[in-house]
């Protein structure tokens, strides 16, 4: 269950992005996260609703895409997809791998209404 | 609506200060392990067994971590060693931070080696880096042979792998045959101990990697 320390760290990033782009209030957000990272999504979509709540991203839809992964033999330099529990490289016959990818956790898009798009209550004249 | 596209690592306040750990424990000449294994494997036995064996040539500091409790600390308390306790209060597994602020409070300047020991857990500790050098992954004989198939992500990126609670094995008609082949296909470069930190049966060989492992990053 560390979802909900990722969901902290989300939300953390999310605060900062929501102040350098003058976000009003956040649609959905899209996640990227590797396969390795062990993420169960319906515990991550909890932990982030429940942070989410009196912030610019309450009700906030969580899209997670989960990527696949990428080794590299350290013997051989062979790169290949592996399983989450197959590491052997076809080439070399051993399991000793460098995970290039897959671990990740990465914010890739947050779909999002700005202050001072004319759509905005802060809109209103004096 | 507007979409903003960005690119932005979820853990990278982690990965910071993690590698602000690192730099500074190898500044210091420390070699830094991150032990983690399920709860009741024997990571505090492990240690109150190892910490001994390596002094005075290597001088050791633990910082462990539990959800509650001080017990653990005040077990290694005993061994006349530095010990920073670390209560999660529910956190499932140490994140860089915690760290940070451990080694605020432990005299580095007198050390060899630091042993974190990871909130017992096999799933969560895997994902957050603390600035360790090498990963430490215990598995023991009650536990059954099945813990390296059932928790790959722990065990892939382990620098070495001890089975303890060896003394039990013929008890419990445990042999590693299961765990090697397992190995076999996700982690073939961790060097495999068998031991029991209740005897010291087995446990020459670890402290044998260790001061080699301490040797090749710091000399002599």
């Amino acid at each position: 269950m560390h979802e909900m320390s990722i969901a902290e760290d989300l939300m953390r990033q999310l605060e900062e992005l929501a102040i350098e782009n003058a976000i009003a209030r956040v649609e959905s957000v899209t996640v990227r996260a590797g396969v390795l990272a062990g993420i169960v999504p319906e515990a991550l979509d909890m932990a982030f609703a429940c942070l989410a709540e009196g912030t610019v991203a309450e009700g906030a839809e969580l899209h997670l895409e989960i990527e696949p992964a990428l080794a590299e033999c350290r013997r051989c330099g062979h790169r290949f997809e592996p399983e989450i529990d197959a590491y052997l490289c076809e080439r070399c016959g051993v399991a000793d791998v460098t995970i290039l990818q897959g671990r990740d956790i990465i914010l890739s898009s947050v779909s999002c209404e700005q202050r001072g798009n004319g759509d905005d209550e802060d809109q209103r004249g004096p | 609506m507007t979409k903003i596209s960005v690119v932005r690592s979820v853990l990278k306040a982690n990965d910071a200060v993690a590698e602000v750990n690192r730099k500074r424990l190898e500044a210091a000449g420390i070699l830094v392990l991150n032990i983690t294994s399920a709860p009741g494997s024997g990571k505090t036995a492990l240690l109150e067994r190892t910490i001994p064996a390596l002094a005075p040539g290597l001088r050791s500091a633990v910082v462990v971590g539990d959800l509650q409790t001080t017990r653990d600390a005040e077990r290694l308390g005993g061994l006349a060693v530095e010990v920073a306790q670390i209560n999660t209060e529910g956190g499932c597994h140490l994140q860089a931070t915690q760290v940070a602020d451990a080694l605020d409070t432990l005299a580095l300047k007198d050390l060899d080696l630091l042993f974190i020991e990871n909130v017992g857990n096999m799933v969560c500790p895997a994902s957050y880096d603390l600035g360790e050098h090498l990963r430490v992954v215990l598995l023991s004989v009650p536990e059954g042979p099945d813990k390296v198939a059932k928790y790959p992500t722990i065990f892939q990126p382990a620098d070495v792998i001890l089975i303890n609670k060896m003394d039990l094995a013929g008890l419990l008609e445990f042999s590693d045959e299961i765990v090697r082949a397992d190995l076999a296909r996700i982690n073939t470069r961790a060097p495999l101990f068998k031991v029991s930190a209740r005897t010291g049966e087995g446990l020459e060989a670890w402290y044998d990697w260790l001061r080699v492992q301490h040797r090749a990053r710091f000399g002599s």
